[in-house]
């Protein structure tokens, strides 16, 4: 089994103005989804990150407020999930709910250091 | 947790209970702040929950308002700025009681009374209270009233600002001011029902939301003594008969089906009995209400087995009851509708000529499509196409628009 990070991409709901009953028509499915998940033993660990973002760049250390990128290519959170190869995460990644709010999956593998 | 813990709407009816939680805390005045703090509340529960979802969400959120009343607190407080109704501020324990569920009921129907307040417009009323007390989005509102969403906004901005203009205080009405504000809050919840089941909305299950909403807002009032009355418990009871044949309304294929034709074994018998049952607790009152006949005429049609078994002399007597008390050009309409059921031709082409269309407004259509009715009980086919035809012209919606050709149809056959 390998480890993988599945970096969620896509505009906030903050941005897009959910209504609240669309938010909770949102919940219902990431819970379905992680619920999903954890039964398959896939669910290590994840985190949701607020959008406000900071950026720290150069040798005088220039302290930059966000956003750095586009709506649609902000991180919203992620997942630390262990499988068997890349595509086995692939398959997970398709019911990822918010695909139709422009959202995007990112597959990234942790490296394993040999001893 | 499951999907299956998450209540059917507890965002939208929990939104509700905590910008009324926390108008109460911060006054009418800073609405706007209230709305926009409880949205926060939202996102950064959506946010926690996706990666960690909540034992009980209700019970999270309510505690996620609290800290939000006290931030909100803190802020105020650092920016100088002094609250009308808090500078001889309430203690934390006042403050924490106002989150227990008879005082959320309390603030609720507060809101319900702002919503309706005499001195906003009918229009602004029911986007208001869709807006603050139901939780709807702008975008929600626009839809579910066939209207563009920035002419919801600009209601909305309006009831907000005539809140503010006459001073209008989050409180409950004094008893001898009830009667009459609870008149305009019967009102105002009819109109939302009416929205909701008169829509020509394509989707089923938005009109069913204003319904909901309707149902949900009059059984608050009737939670509690000093609100109850006759009219209230007839306009539950109306709006429980009418919502039980409200999917029969229309087909798969969005056309209207007319009562005769409505497939009655999908009327949800354990709402007609509701219903029922609300009626007869409206005459336990001393108050006569239109809501009361009207209930009486539905609960007629709802527990007819069929059509042709419908109790038109009862209908009829309620109809003549409802002229008497309240006349207008829809009642005299329905009276003359009746009438030609019961094959009373005369009296219904009588009463039919003293109707002027255009005082029915967009519903004109209603009174043409009665006249052709009657031309073609009495066998003239030509009289009959050319009031369909009036009615044709007159008509807005699709579904009604579909509903007259069909009957222009069966006509020219």
């Amino acid at each position: 089994m390998k480890d993988f990070m599945m970096i969620f991409l896509g505009p906030s709901y903050e941005e897009l103005g959910l209504s609240p009953e669309q938010m909770q028509e949102r919940m219902g499915k990431w819970f379905a989804w992680s619920e999903k998940m954890g039964r398959a033993g896939y669910l290590k660990g994840g985190n949701a990150l607020v959008p406000v973002s900071k950026r720290v760049t150069g040798p005088d250390r220039v302290v930059s407020d966000g956003p750095f990128v586009e709506a649609k290519e902000m991180i919203g959170g992620y997942y630390i999930v262990s499988a068997e190869s890349a595509d086995a995460v692939v398959k997970i990644a398709e019911d990822f709910p918010d695909y139709d709010l422009d959202g995007a999956v990112e597959i990234r593998e942790v490296i394993v250091f040999e001893q | 947790m499951s999907q299956e813990k998450l209540v059917d709407h507890l965002f939208r009816h929990q939104y509700g209970k905590m910008v009324a939680i926390l108008t109460r805390i911060f006054g009418l005045t800073h609405l706007q702040m209230v709305e926009d703090a409880v949205q926060d509340t939202f996102i950064l529960a959506v946010q926690k929950w996706k990666m960690n979802p909540p034992e009980n969400p209700e019970a999270w959120l309510t505690a996620a308002a609290k800290n939000r009343m006290i931030d909100l607190l803190r802020k105020i407080k650092a920016d100088q700025t002094r609250l009308d109704n808090l500078v001889t501020g309430p203690s934390a324990m006042v403050l924490n009681d106002l989150f227990l569920d008879h005082e959320i009921e309390d603030s609720q129907l507060r809101m319900i009374f702002t919503a309706c307040h005499p001195t906003l417009k009918p229009i602004e009323q029911i986007a208001f209270a869709l807006k603050t007390i139901s939780g709807f989005s702008t975008k929600e509102i626009a839809s579910a009233l066939l209207q563009k969403e920035e002419t919801i906004k600009k209601r909305l901005s309006r009831a907000r600002k005539s809140i503010k203009e006459n001073d209008i205080k989050f409180s409950l009405p004094e008893k001898k001011d009830i009667p009459l504000r609870m008149k305009r809050v019967l009102e105002v919840i009819y109109l939302i029902f009416n929205e909701g089941f008169h829509s020509g909305q394509k989707e089923y299950l938005v009109r069913k939301e204003l319904c909901g909403e309707a149902l949900r807002l009059c059984k608050m009032i009737l939670k509690k003594t000093n609100f109850r009355s006759g009219a209230g418990y007839a306009l539950f009871g109306l709006m429980c008969l009418h919502t039980a044949r409200l999917e029969s309304k229309t087909n798969e294929r969005n056309e209207i089906v007319d009562l005769e034709n409505q497939d009655r074994s999908t009327w949800f018998r354990p709402l007609i009995i509701l219903g029922d049952n609300a009626l007869t607790k409206s005459f336990g009152y001393d108050d006569i209400s239109t809501f009361q006949i009207e209930a009486a005429i539905a609960s007629v049609h709802l527990n007819a087995p069929t059509f042709e078994a419908t109790d038109w002399e009862t209908i009829l007597k309620h109809y003549k009851n409802l002229n008497q008390f309240h006349a207008t050009p829809f009642t005299r309409l329905h009276l003359a509708i009746v009438h030609l059921q019961l094959q009373q031709n005369d009296e219904a082409y009588d009463l039919l000529q003293k109707i002027k269309p255009a005082s029915l407004e967009q519903r004109s259509y209603l009174y043409f499509g009665a006249m052709a009715d009657y031309y073609k009980t009495i066998q003239k086919k030509d009289k009959a196409l050319d009031c369909y035809q009036k009615a044709l012209a007159s008509v807005n919606n699709d579904a009604e628009k579909k509903f007259l050709l069909k009957k222009i149809d069966q006509l020219t056959k």
